[in-house]
């Protein structure tokens, strides 16, 4: 007499395999949305066509090259730059008053200029771009 | 005599759940990809204090190679502006920023068109850097 074998069917047992995947869905997509976004906000005033004379006048003037950073004329080196736009800006309490101009030579690199608009804004001055218009020509 | 009735069990087959969850993965990740610069070679400059930037609507990168992109694709500088201002519409101003991701080594030829474009566009500057090792 022969006996009958159980046959068992092995099945992995798909009741729970929504679950994973729901799991796995949530993973990726936390995975993909958590960048460090993390930095610095900086507000530019809107620019006028014509600054006003008087208020240029008033307004410290930064201008920033490779090397060298020159604040109202003077060349500066850069440890020296802080203290002395602080001196400047102490006694001015009139958001107008503490705009700084900042006008960057085209060889300055990105991490010369955040360091820079950095100490601006640390000494409590807004920063203002002195952006060079370009020249139309017209040979004749 | 009762005569037991059969009771037929209504299952919903739970083997194809598998398979759609997974086309429900490579459709969220592809959404996710559209939007993504993480493929984008860039390294950031560096900061004391840095904040965590909240409700960007858009990025910029200007990468090693001094090419400027919007959301992850290429774009000229020249429009820009005008691709801002569609991305931006009349978005509230609170929650109109424009993350900036400049590589540290590009200079003011490259990075000072693209925030006078954010700005002209109505956006909110958010500079992307790390933070500064001391």
């Amino acid at each position: 007499m022969k006996l009958r074998r159980n046959k068992l069917l092995a099945e992995p047992p798909a009741g729970a395999s929504s679950d994973i995947a729901f799991i796995l869905i949530v993973f990726f997509l936390v995975c993909a949305s958590v960048q460090p976004e993390q930095g610095r906000p900086q507000e530019i005033p809107k620019t006028e066509e014509e600054p006003d004379k008087q208020e240029k006048n008033k307004n410290p003037e930064v201008e920033l090259t490779r090397t060298v950073v020159i604040l109202n004329g003077d060349p500066l080196k850069d440890k020296s730059f802080e203290p002395r736009l602080n001196s400047l800006l102490a006694d001015k309490q009139n958001p107008g008053d503490r705009v700084v101009m900042l006008k960057s030579r085209k060889d300055v690199s990105y991490e010369r200029w955040i360091l820079f608009t950095g100490l601006i804004e640390k000494a409590g001055g807004i920063v203002t771009l002195q952006l060079e218009e370009e020249q139309v020509q017209v040979v004749n | 005599m009762k005569i037991p009735k059969r009771r037929f069990e209504a299952s919903v087959p739970s083997m194809a759940m598998g398979d759609i969850a997974f086309l429900l993965l490579i459709f969220f990740v592809i959404l996710a990809k559209a939007q993504d610069d993480s493929h984008l070679r860039w390294e950031p400059a560096a900061d004391e204090q840095l904040e965590q930037a909240k409700n960007y609507k858009a990025s910029v990168v200007i990468d090693v190679k001094n090419k400027t992109y919007l959301n992850g694709r290429p774009i000229a500088q020249a429009q820009l502006e005008g691709a801002l201002g569609e991305l931006l519409g009349d978005t509230e101003p609170t929650k109109r920023t424009v993350l900036l991701k400049v590589h540290k080594d590009a200079t003011v030829l490259q990075f000072e068109p693209v925030i006078e474009a954010v700005s002209k566009s109505g956006g909110e500057i958010h500079h992307v850097l790390e933070q500064e090792r001391k």
